[in-house]
């Protein structure tokens, strides 16, 4: 089934090097992260050495090169939002999942990310969570969106044991 | 089928078709549909607005317009209803029954929808009166309140794309690189170059391959100007590329959108589609042209923004600047004359093509002529998108238009130009914003993002921050910035948490001055611009912190402790259960106490309590 | 058919070939500017920045890097400024605090006039010259390394940290490498670095011949190109 996906993505790209970015973004949002065995392929496909791949891939922060957690979520550091208070937000993440920006749970449910500046700087600070944009954010309103997530993971848990 | 627009005449007709096709309309509700609004829950706003307006039978007489970012994002959802200009803010899905009820039907105004001026606490009815909007200059901004991004019509109904025929219909290339010259617009990215003069250098370029690209990477964190443009007046910015790769001879056109714009990326590329249907885009624009667009994401690399470190990103390869000796106007994009600007220097293009170089020109000072949307944050009352002639004093942004201080707390300094740029204090709020103006003064104009900070902001954490910032994103290839940044790093570091010396001050100017001749790119040779300027106007606080240990904002972590007072504590347990290191101990009722060796003065703990019993000392 | 333009180099009027770098035209003509990540027969990067100069344009002093400038006719370039000095002893010093343990660096820090070291002593085994990742990609068409990583990650690696089968085992890359060869006086340990002055006496002699190249140890760590063609 991956096999499918991966063909439309490379589809009518074939020795195109200047598509990569574009071609390892579509992976990235098909597949949550890149795989070795994705950048093998789009290195032949493509006609970009490798290296070149493997250099793209580590780049460009849009890209991860291990599976992420089931939920993102997403602070940001931009500076509207550091000058009100968005370290407390890492603060909370770490005091309540134990984990810092880059790490998954040990049980993949939540991966926390910081992004330098997502342009909603009126609303500061700002986090995202599964690509919804939440503003005005404090650590106590972050904690409890937080435990509304992993309520609703318990919940579809029992209702499908 | 579209119709073929391929004179001025044309598009008059066409816009009174337009207007004749809304005769039935008599109430127009504008809401803004832009990322900010949309964070603030938009989205069900407009669900809500449509069914009741269904549910009423007002289809047909009451239009709905989304538009793109307005600017003034701190008060969104914003609504405005016209032809009465009624201005409501933060409205929710709950209001839209009494809104579709009250206003829409009986002409009556709901009070506690409307803005409330911080300053005066007066509540003001109507859009036009808003001291915020009205002491600025909205030449471009107004539009985004017009039209709907994704609605090419609405573009061509308030003028849209009379500049591009006129251009085609009678202009030479020459013709339109003097107009603009003549204009003075200088580039709104950051590095201020006049635009004339580089379109005309990418003319007389060698070569018959040639490019223009759109930066639309703003990676400066604090703006967003280019991402309201964008995602809010797409149109605008394709139709400055189509004049400006007529003038200098290119015929395929990128514009590069940073990947966290989702938004952004989708409205453009849906404008793009509609210019094509309606022939501005492709094989055959009037006759007289051929030219596309193809939009490419960013990928996560602020380092990106820099324009060969965009074009090698473009080309895809890794976004590492290369030195610019052979400047990109002769050999950019795969080698070939390439001309770069930003957003707003596009969008402003069409304006000067319409109106005249005069016009534009009859704005702002002497060497920097025109309007500029500045991104207004941080410490002031009204945060926002702000346009003003350039000229226009510092202190007007930030207490005229932004309303000066919030809660009360001095304002103590501005930070202007992004990572790049610097910080000026209070005493400098009389200077002009002008390129060359704020580049002496150790700050620069830079994209536009403003972040205003008070007494509660301590300058030598914002100096670290954008150094982490700026080390966090440097490409890493040349020498002084990849280890300069991390010395630099080093060292406030060592201050913020009092292990300062008192020779790193001069330490610091020494090699901020190395980077700034030495680095290879123009991110690198402005790296030093933050802490640099901090040393220049905000010594003292450097010094108190080496010589008293002592942060006077009561940030830097280290040197601070929170404390609880036990005469005001009333053992709510509001902080034991917020903190998140679990420092907190005490029983129910009876005062609580930090323990500081598991404290990290992150400070969580004052925000939740109640009853001011825990302070900074 | 090779094509010539005339420059000025600290005032000496030099016939420079069309098409050749500044640094290589001066080198050739026995002005040395110190370098690291230049290598002969491989491509200039200008990470490095020792190579700095100054470019006379319009008045205006341009400091910049001269691996990376091209020359044109009637082009005038100062080596030896006291700006260009002081820059570059500070760029040294960064390398040097960064990466002592290699003759290469300590000898680099020497010719610059680094006489201290402001900064903490870090112990890292490579400086991101670069040499192995463009020898091996532009030599041996093998681009079986690269730069991996951004700012203070990057670091070169194989494709996915794994030695590639198409990596012949040539070797290049570690004689190419200015890390490999040890400070005169052996080998730091790890919070026991220092500024090695051993070849201090070499700089003198270079100072009192100026705009000569002295054929001292000092290149040896270097690999200054001079000293390869020597033999």
């Amino acid at each position: 089934m991956s096999e499918n996906v991966f063909e439309t993505i490379l589809e009518n790209r074939c020795s195109q090097p200047q598509q990569l970015i574009e071609v390892l973004q579509d992976v990235q949002e098909t597949f949550g992260y890149i795989s070795e065995e994705a950048m093998t392929a789009v290195s032949k496909e493509l006609g970009v050495p490798v290296i070149e791949v493997y250099r793209v891939a580590n780049y460009y922060k849009a890209f991860s090169l291990a599976p992420r957690g089931r939920h993102v979520i997403t602070v940001c550091m931009g500076t509207a939002c550091h000058v009100r208070g968005a370290p407390r937000m890492l603060d909370e993440v770490r005091g309540q999942l134990g984990i810092e920006p880059g790490q998954t749970t040990p049980d993949k449910m939540f991966t926390l990310e910081r992004v330098n500046c997502l342009g909603a700087c009126a609303l500061g600070p700002v986090v995202v969570l599964d690509g919804k944009y939440h503003r005005n954010m404090t650590p106590n309103k972050l904690r409890k969106l937080v435990q509304s997530v992993q309520q609703a993971e318990k919940e579809v848990e029992a209702d499908a044991a | 089928m579209p119709p073929k627009l391929n004179t001025l005449e044309d598009l008059k007709q066409f816009r009174e078709s337009l207007t004749s096709r809304e005769a039935k309309v008599t109430t127009t509700i504008t809401i803004c549909g832009g990322t900010g609004c949309q964070a603030s829950g938009s989205v069900k706003v407009i669900e809500s607005l449509k069914a009741e307006l269904a549910a009423n039978g007002l289809t047909d007489t009451v239009k709905v317009r989304v538009t793109g970012c307005h600017g003034f994002c701190e008060q969104g959802p914003i609504m405005v209803i016209d032809p009465a200009n009624i201005f409501y803010c933060r409205v929710s899905p709950d209001d839209v029954p009494e809104i579709v009820s009250e206003t829409i039907r009986k002409n009556q105004v709901i009070e506690h929808l409307l803005y409330t001026d911080p300053t005066s606490g007066e509540k003001i009815t109507k859009e036009a009166d808003i001291p915020f909007y009205r002491a600025q200059d909205r030449v471009l901004l107004s539009q985004n309140r017009r039209i709907d991004p994704c609605s090419i019509e609405d573009y061509i109904a308030i003028g849209g794309y009379s500049a591009l025929v006129k251009v085609l219909g009678g202009m030479t290339a020459e013709q339109v690189i003097q107009e603009i010259k003549r204009s003075g617009l200088r580039g709104r990215g950051g590095g201020g170059y006049p635009t004339g003069q580089k379109w005309q250098q990418c003319r007389e370029a060698a070569g018959d391959e040639k490019y223009v690209i759109c930066n639309a990477d703003e990676g400066d964190p604090g703006a967003y100007m280019d991402r309201s443009v964008l995602e809010g007046n797409p149109h605008a910015i394709l139709e400055g590329m189509l004049i400006g790769s007529y003038a200098v001879g290119a015929n395929q056109g990128y514009i590069y959108v940073r990947n966290e714009y989702p938004l952004a990326v989708s409205n453009a590329r849906k404008a793009i589609e509609q210019a094509k249907l309606f022939g501005f885009l492709g094989d055959d624009i009037l006759g007289r042209h051929f030219f596309d667009i193809e939009i490419m994401r960013g990928a996560g690399a602020f380092v990106c923004g820099e324009s060969t470190a965009l074009m090698a990103s473009l080309e895809g390869k890794v976004g590492e600047p290369r030195p610019k000796d052979v400047h990109t106007v002769q050999e950019g994009l795969w080698n070939k004359p390439t001309c770069l600007n930003n957003v707003e220097t596009w969008a402003n293009v069409p304006l000067i093509i319409n109106k005249g170089a005069a016009w534009f020109a009859s704005k702002g000072t002497k060497g920097s002529k025109g309007t500029k949307i500045f991104a207004l944050t941080g410490r002031v009352k009204n945060t926002g998108l702000v346009e003003v002639a350039m000229g226009t004093s510092l202190r007007t942004i930030i207490h005229s238009i932004g309303g000066g201080p919030n809660d009360g707390v001095a304002i103590k300094a501005v930070q202007t130009g992004g990572p790049s740029g610097g910080c000026l204090p209070a005493e400098k709020f009389d200077l002009p914003v002008d390129f060359e103006t704020l580049a002496e003064a150790g700050s620069m104009v830079g994209s536009g993002g403003m972040v205003v900070m008070d007494e509660r902001t301590c300058m030598v954490d914002v100096a670290k921050y954008f150094i982490a910032f700026l080390q966090d994103e440097s490409c890493g290839k040349c020498v002084p910035c990849r280890l300069g940044l991390g010395r630099m790093l080093e060292i406030l570091t060592d201050i913020t948490e009092g292990r300062g010396k008192p020779e790193q001050l001069d330490l610091l100017e020494d090699l901020g001055e190395t980077m700034t001749h030495t680095c290879l790119c123009a991110l690198g040779k402005t790296a030093a611009n933050p802490v640099l300027s901090t040393l220049r106007y905000f010594r003292q606080e450097y010094e108190s912190h080496i010589q008293d240990k002592y942060c006077s904002a009561g940030v830097c972590r280290e040197l601070i402790q929170y404390s609880i007072d036990p005469n005001n504590c009333t053992g709510c347990g509001a902080c034991l259960k917020a903190c998140p290191n679990k420092a907190i101990t005490g029983e129910s009722e009876k005062p609580h106490r930090i323990n500081q060796d598991l404290c990290s003065r992150c400070g969580i703990c004052k925000d939740v309590c109640k009853f001011e019993a825990i302070s900074i000392c | 058919m090779q094509e010539y333009v005339n420059i000025t180099i600290d005032g000496a009027k030099i016939s420079a070939i069309r098409g050749t770098s500044v640094l290589d035209t001066a080198m050739e003509y026995g002005i040395c500017i110190p370098h690291l990540c230049h290598y002969p027969g491989l491509s200039d990067i200008g990470a490095c920045r020792l190579c700095i100069v100054e470019h006379i344009v319009n008045g205006k002093a341009k400091v910049t890097a001269s691996c990376t400038l091209n020359v044109a006719e009637g082009m005038v370039i100062r080596t030896d400024t006291d700006r260009i000095k002081r820059l570059r002893r500070n760029i040294a010093e960064l390398l040097v605090a960064q990466a002592p343990n290699s003759r290469a660096i300590q000898d680099v820090a020497v010719r610059c006039g680094v006489k201290q070291v402001r900064y903490p002593f870090h112990n890292d085994n490579c400086v991101l010259c670069g040499r192995c990742v463009r020898v091996c990609a532009e030599m041996w068409q093998a681009k079986a390394l690269g730069f991996v990583g951004r700012g203070k990650d990057r670091h070169v690696d194989f494709p996915f940290g794994r030695k590639p089968d198409f990596c012949k085992s040539c070797n290049t890359c570690i004689d190419i490498c200015p890390m490999t060869i040890t400070p005169c006086p052996g080998p730091m340990k790890t919070g026991e670095e220092y500024l090695c002055l051993a070849c201090e006496g070499q700089l003198i002699m270079a100072d009192s011949l100026p705009g000569a190249c002295v054929w001292c140890d000092l290149g040896k760590g270097f690999q200054c190109t001079r000293q390869v063609q020597a033999g």
